[in-house]
């Protein structure tokens, strides 16, 4: 599904706001040290390509991931948020992404429930030896991103005159 | 359902039996039909003691009262409340030892209409789960439903969805009365007026109360008990259980978890994992 009227991109919550023609989505990527970091460094090492969009941060574990960066990314800059853990079995804390799990889901139902496309908040297991898959996901986030157009809601500089 | 009379009788024992210091139940507004909270710390102020159909509001909020921290408390619950309570001690902010509950078997308290509230006619729990002594009969739990607003409003699409809660959001005033009301929200300092995090700053804008009233319902997540002391107490009667039933109904529905504060010792969805939780919206 693509957000377009008269072939034009726009906001797939806000059909209103019309995506300038050079507009790049910013992407927030939220990866724990153990795994993702690591799989994005060796995707780089690797030489292998992925869109620029993605700003990267890096967290101890994706269960140190409070709902609260999801909100505050959408409500800043991002017009979308990766996070990126361990796969399950492998957390570096034992079982840190199984509690990160729970809080994703609900993080992203509530989200999708008051008026946030639901591809806005995406998850992901890559572990340290997947280069490959950490830049197939970042191109499909991207490619997912791009079709729902800028994010205009809740954003903090609207308000703030 | 009127327990006056019972409520008034007990609390003047527990006075003379010199088992608590306070008393914590209803009185009458004095103007209307209307109850609110009151501490009793006098035994002769026991008469003003009420319990009816309009006694709406939840009381274990005032555990973290100035007047009733580390003291003997006497309290009445409802079955809603006494979840609340429930959870409270499960969450050691207060003392079992400490508390003389009275519980409710209760059949839904009214609004100013005489309506029942939504809350008590979707009722589980209707039965006070910790007590000391019980009034009424127990007519044991019902059955969960999907809320009413949650359904109609989930059948709607993305925009129109979106369009409705920026008005919610935009109508708040951030007065925080939704976070000071709840029985669950008892952290000294909160999060959300931490000077730190300069979205606060400015306060009164959409996005200040969007950021606030969803990670104040993603912190209740798996802990509110639906006794709407929030909405209750919102001046702008936002449906801030909109965020909260929804939250209930996923977690319900996604991690087969029993509803907050039901069983003893148990510290809600976020508490704890299983290996079987879905997995299929990760890539």
């Amino acid at each position: 599904m693509e957000a377009a009227v008269n072939n034009q991109l726009v906001s797939i919550e806000k059909p209103e706001i019309v995506a300038p023609p050079d507009w790049q989505p910013v992407i927030i990527g939220i990866l724990c040290n153990w795994c993702s970091y690591a799989g994005s460094d060796l995707t780089g090492t690797s030489r292998i390509q992925y869109p620029p969009n993605i700003r990267i941060i890096r967290v101890p574990c994706s269960s140190r991931v409070d709902p609260w960066f999801l909100i505050k990314s959408l409500q800043t800059t991002a017009d979308g948020v990766l996070v990126s853990g361990c796969h399950p079995g492998d957390c570096h804390y034992i079982s840190g992404n199984y509690y990160a799990r729970r809080r994703f889901l609900v993080t992203k139902k509530l989200l999708h429930f008051t008026g946030f496309h639901e591809n806005r908040i995406q998850f992901s297991w890559v572990s340290a030896a997947e280069g490959p898959k950490f830049a197939k996901v970042v191109a499909k986030v991207t490619e997912d991103i791009k079709k729902l157009g800028p994010l205009h809601l809740y954003k903090k500089e609207n308000f703030e005159k | 359902m009127d327990y006056t009379n019972q409520i008034r009788e007990i609390a003047a024992r527990l006075f003379s039996e010199n088992k608590i210091d306070v008393f914590v139940g209803y009185r009458m507004t004095g103007f209307d039909e209307n109850q609110v909270p009151v501490l009793i710390r006098d035994p002769k102020e026991v008469p003003r003691l009420v319990f009816n159909d309009k006694s709406v509001f939840n009381l274990t909020n005032y555990l973290k009262h100035e007047h009733t921290r580390g003291k003997r408390v006497g309290l009445v619950v409802k079955g809603c409340d006494s979840r609340s309570l429930q959870l409270l001690l499960t969450e050691s902010q207060v003392k079992r030892d400490r508390l003389y509950v009275v519980g409710i078997a209760c059949e839904g308290v009214v609004d100013d209409a005489g309506q029942k509230y939504q809350n008590c006619q979707e009722c589980v729990f209707p039965d006070a789960v910790v007590f000391d002594e019980m009034l009424g009969t127990p007519k044991g739990n019902g059955q969960y439903q999907v809320n009413a607003d949650i359904r109609e409003l989930a059948s709607k699409d993305l925009v129109e969805r979106r369009a409705y809660f920026e008005e919610v959001f935009e109508n708040c005033i951030r007065c925080n009365a939704c976070r000071h009301s709840c029985p669950m929200c008892y952290c000294a300092k909160c999060c959300i007026d931490q000077e730190s995090s300069t979205l606060y700053n400015g306060a009164n804008t959409t996005s200040a109360a969007f950021h606030a009233l969803m990670t104040w319902s993603l912190h209740l997540a798996g802990r509110c008990v639906d006794c709407r002391n929030c909405e209750k107490a919102c001046p702008s009667h936002l449906p801030l259980h909109l965020l909260h039933k929804w939250n209930e109904q996923v977690i319900y529905e996604n991690f087969q978890e029993h509803l907050a504060g039901v069983h003893e010792g148990d510290r809600g969805a976020f508490y704890k994992y299983s290996l079987q939780d879905p997995d299929d919206f990760i890539m």
